[in-house]
């Protein structure tokens, strides 16, 4: 007969939680019902959920019911479960619409691949007793890049002369990570600025979620090689510009920059790529990075050597 | 190589039965041209599906799609004049087919261009006949664009790239 959750939680965890004692889940395909409380039992281990996990943005929580904050009742520690859930979706990328879809077994996939490098978030995956392929991940201490540099309380000449050049520095570490899953025939799939985490303790950048797939068969790295332009977009600027935000800068009053479409993102036409126009300190060939991904461009990194390459000549040069 | 030999790759869209048409068009009545349509398999992404036997079923009705565009391009060409045994078909398979039987020659699923340049170059194919849709400048970054890649990839071929 299985035991019950307060047996469980009697027997593994008797003074770790007061909460409700919910069901126990071997099967969870029907992830809408697994709450806080339960606990859901994999490969002969059990993980007490604690919660939905939710993704903010705007101030908006939505939750991700098939993604479980769980505690792994053996160790004591934090997990995250994802369970199964086959999406197909539209990416929205500027005009263009992109047909993904969340592919579990690709991530399973990916982590067996990436086992112990540091570059990437850790976990592997386990089949529940109905065959679904749950990923049980362990969670990065840490925070997301783009919110660290936010909290980085000083103006752009003061970060771009501080701060930029270590972040790079570790920026490229992630693009070389990236490239290495392209020479493995994998791909990301979702490179977007609440995807690259800072450690707390090393302070090394981690990638997390790869359970986006998408197929492009004449440039199938083409969506990453883009996701990777638009973070370094944002790690030099310290944030994205719309024309809006142009014109709050100190001193765009008085010197208004002649800023045209092609200064633009080719995908994102409201952000600026041209950063050079709004910072005019920014050396020529960081921003000619940039303009890689400006809609002017007339010519594209069609592989992540050659974007590496130039970064790399970019950092030299600002040491 | 010999200028009347004609590869017209084809992918099953619309591009490509223009791409066809056009081959027709222009060959009509010239009876000493050898053409020879060409499809590489591209494969359903495997991660798109939740298990291998419905990724399999996938792929069997991809092929089954492509050869019925292949022998429908074969009797267009035929029906147009040009003698039977100067029109022929190729299937490329996909090295990761599940249904693949070790073929000499597979695709690696790199670049559909490539393949294609491969089998004029091996086959000494001196015209090389493409459909393309028409892409922004945003796809081409994203998605890739197989004309554009025969056309900066060709060498030793002439290319025609129907619109």
């Amino acid at each position: 007969m299985t035991d019950t959750v307060k047996q469980i939680l009697d027997r593994l965890y008797p003074e770790g939680y007061m909460g409700r004692s919910g069901k126990v889940y071997t099967d969870t395909g029907d992830f809408m019902r697994i709450t806080g409380g339960d606990v859901i039992v994999l490969a002969g281990e059990h993980y007490l959920v604690l919660r939905d996990e939710v993704e903010r943005s705007f101030g908006v929580e939505d939750p991700k019911y098939w993604v479980k904050r769980c505690r792994h009742l053996e160790s004591g520690e934090r997990r995250i479960l994802k369970l199964v859930f086959y999406e197909t979706f539209s990416l929205s990328m500027g005009e263009m619409k992109i047909p993904c879809y969340r592919s579990p077994r690709k991530e399973a996939r990916i982590l067996d691949r990436v086992r112990n490098d540091p570059r990437f978030m850790q976990g592997f995956s386990a089949e529940d007793s109905a065959g679904n392929n749950v990923r049980v991940l362990y969670v990065v201490q840490g925070k997301r890049l783009d919110h660290w540099i936010d909290d980085l309380k000083v103006d752009h000449p003061t970060y771009f002369e501080t701060h930029l050049p270590g972040i790079l520095e570790k920026f490229i570490v992630s693009c070389q990570a990236i490239n290495d899953l392209h020479r493995m025939g994998e791909k990301h799939g979702d490179i977007r600025r609440d995807h690259l985490w800072v450690t707390y303790d090393t302070g090394d950048y981690v990638w997390i979620d790869f359970d986006y797939t998408f197929n492009f068969h004449e440039n199938p790295f083409g969506l990453d090689i883009f996701g990777l332009g638009g973070l370094l977009l944002y790690l030099v600027g310290k944030g994205f510009y719309s024309h809006e935000e142009i014109g709050r800068i100190p001193g765009s009053s008085e010197h208004v920059p002649d800023i045209g479409p092609d200064d633009f993102l080719l995908v994102f036409k409201n952000r600026l790529a041209n950063l050079q126009k709004i910072f005019p300190y920014i050396p020529d060939p960081l921003n000619q990075v940039l303009m890689h991904f400006a809609s002017g461009t007339r010519v594209y990194y069609e592989t992540l050597d050659e974007f590496i390459n130039d970064l790399t000549t970019c950092l030299k040069q600002m040491g | 190589m010999d200028i009347h030999k004609i590869l017209i790759a084809v992918d099953g869209s619309k591009n490509a039965e223009r791409a066809i048409e056009y081959v027709a068009d222009i060959t009509r009545g010239a009876g000493d041209f050898v053409i020879k349509l060409l499809s590489i398999e591209h494969l359903p992404d495997r991660d798109f599906f939740a298990d291998d036997p419905a990724w399999k079923d996938a792929c069997v009705k991809a092929r089954e799609k492509l050869l019925g565009f292949l022998a429908d391009g074969r009797d267009l060409l035929i029906n147009s004049g040009i003698p039977e045994k100067q029109v022929h078909t190729d299937y490329v398979e996909s090295c990761h087919s599940p249904l693949a039987e070790a073929p000499d020659y597979c695709s690696r699923g790199t670049s559909i261009a490539l393949d294609i340049l491969h089998v004029a170059k091996t086959e000494r194919f001196k015209t090389v006949v493409i459909g393309r849709r028409g892409i922004s400048k945003a796809e081409e970054f994203m998605f890739g664009s197989v004309s554009n890649r025969i056309i900066h990839a060709g060498s030793d071929c002439t290319i025609w790239v129907v619109q």
